[in-house]
């Protein structure tokens, strides 16, 4: 029987006004990305609870990539200082309990910057390729 | 023990306080008890219960606060639950002009066993103070394990879980009215063990609130190291925020606020 090659799932969160945005401008522009990643629109990164990004683990997502304004341009004024809170303190608490934490990922992404978003999935999925299936997904599969 | 009984005496009859929330031998197990006026007497058989008989105190002061919210109470309180309350206060879940506090010093032993960095009250009745507890063993052995192995060693502990919610009920810093734990869009329903995240998810939301009593630890019936993961958590708090958890100075916790500045950065991928 032949092993179907490692595809990973990549779960998206991209903030409403600024990288969802830059994700139109890279679709607009024709820039090519992998298919690995599933978006989920909302509308600031700061409503991002460590509980979903969890929850995305926990249902079988190897890597989740947060995308938000940059610091100064956030719609709301300030709600990406509680996303990068959060999402730093979250890294390191999966870091603690043995969990990769590189498969979860925070970067910056205004609306004019369609080519970074590009870049920057094509960037994690491959990491994420490198790094194979999460542990979670595995143990989950052997129980 | 004196010292306690005739400072909470003395409370009660110059109607300072409305009760004293401490402990009390019932058919021979210490018990928490509210003393009142009405029953004085009964204050010769109060008593500081023994470390392995510890109730969150404060949890159950919140629930006496709710249902009388103009009498003050007093209590009695170690280093522990002293926290508990600046962090409840900061929360709004109870009022410093209504708390009268009666202070006691942990023993060296239950320092050591709690690895506590602040084994007593600002107000000492009984007891003496001891030697903190500054770095807990307990977290620095998994800091020190790779990747690996701690994830093996959480995973097992993880997977004895039987979805009791014992950890959180009995938590005097769970206060939520709907826990996110329990939302079935959240946190998968019908199975045991639960999903693995469900205890980081109770850890997450310990960071910059849990005051290390122990509680959850010692009521588990799985024996999940709990505190040690919300040692953790606090730690994190400290060392990213600059927070000092249940400190009356520190301030508000680091997810109460935005914050005027930015001093973290995005990790490079």
């Amino acid at each position: 029987m032949s092993e179907k090659p490692f595809e990973p799932k990549i779960l998206g969160f991209f903030c409403n006004w600024c990288t969802y945005a830059g994700a139109d401008l890279a679709g607009v522009s024709r820039l090519q990305y992998p298919a690995n990643i599933r978006v989920i629109r909302v509308m600031c990164s700061g409503t991002v609870s460590p509980h979903h990004v969890l929850r995305a683990f926990q249902k079988g997502a190897d890597g989740v990539l947060i995308g938000g304004c940059h610091i100064g341009d956030c719609h709301y004024l300030r709600g990406n200082y509680m996303t990068i809170k959060r999402i730093t303190f979250l890294q390191e608490l999966l870091k603690f309990t043995g969990f990769e934490p590189e498969r979860l990922h925070l970067e910056w992404i205004s609306a004019a910057e369609g080519p970074k978003l590009a870049q920057t999935v094509r960037d994690f999925t491959e990491k994420i390729r490198k790094m194979g299936p999460s542990r979670l997904k595995l143990a989950k599969q052997a129980a | 023990m004196d010292n306690i009984r005739a400072k909470v005496r003395n409370l009660l009859e110059e109607g300072k306080v409305e009760g004293y929330l401490g402990y009390k031998m019932v058919e021979g197990h210490p018990l928490p008890y509210l003393f009142t006026r009405e029953n004085l007497e009964e204050l010769d058989q109060a008593m500081v219960a023994p470390g392995n008989a510890r109730y969150p105190l404060d949890k159950l002061l919140q629930i006496l606060a709710v249902k009388n919210p103009d009498a003050t109470f007093a209590i009695q309180v170690r280093g522990c639950d002293e926290r508990g309350l600046n962090e409840l206060y900061k929360w709004g879940q109870l009022d410093p002009e209504k708390v009268v506090l009666v202070g006691v010093a942990c023993p060296q032993e239950q320092a050591d066993y709690c690895e506590c960095p602040g084994p007593w009250a600002s107000v000492i009745d009984y007891g003496e103070k001891c030697e903190p507890v500054l770095k807990s063993q307990r977290v620095n052995r998994i800091d020190e394990l790779p990747l690996d192995n701690s994830f093996q060693e959480w995973l097992g502990h993880f997977s004895r879980c039987i979805k009791c919610y014992g950890c959180r009920d009995v938590c005097p810093m769970c206060f939520c009215k709907e826990c996110s734990l329990e939302h079935p869009d959240l946190m998968s329903t019908g199975k045991i063990p639960p999903d693995t995240i469900f205890q980081l998810v109770r850890a997450i939301h310990m960071a910059g609130r849990c005051i290390d009593c122990g509680l959850c630890e010692e009521a588990c019936p799985a024996d999940i190291p709990l505190r040690v993961l919300y040692k953790k958590a606090n730690l994190l708090v400290k060392e990213l925020f600059g927070y000092d958890t249940g400190s009356p100075t520190a301030g508000l916790s680091p997810w109460k606020f935005l914050g005027d500045e930015v001093t973290l950065e995005p990790k490079p991928m």
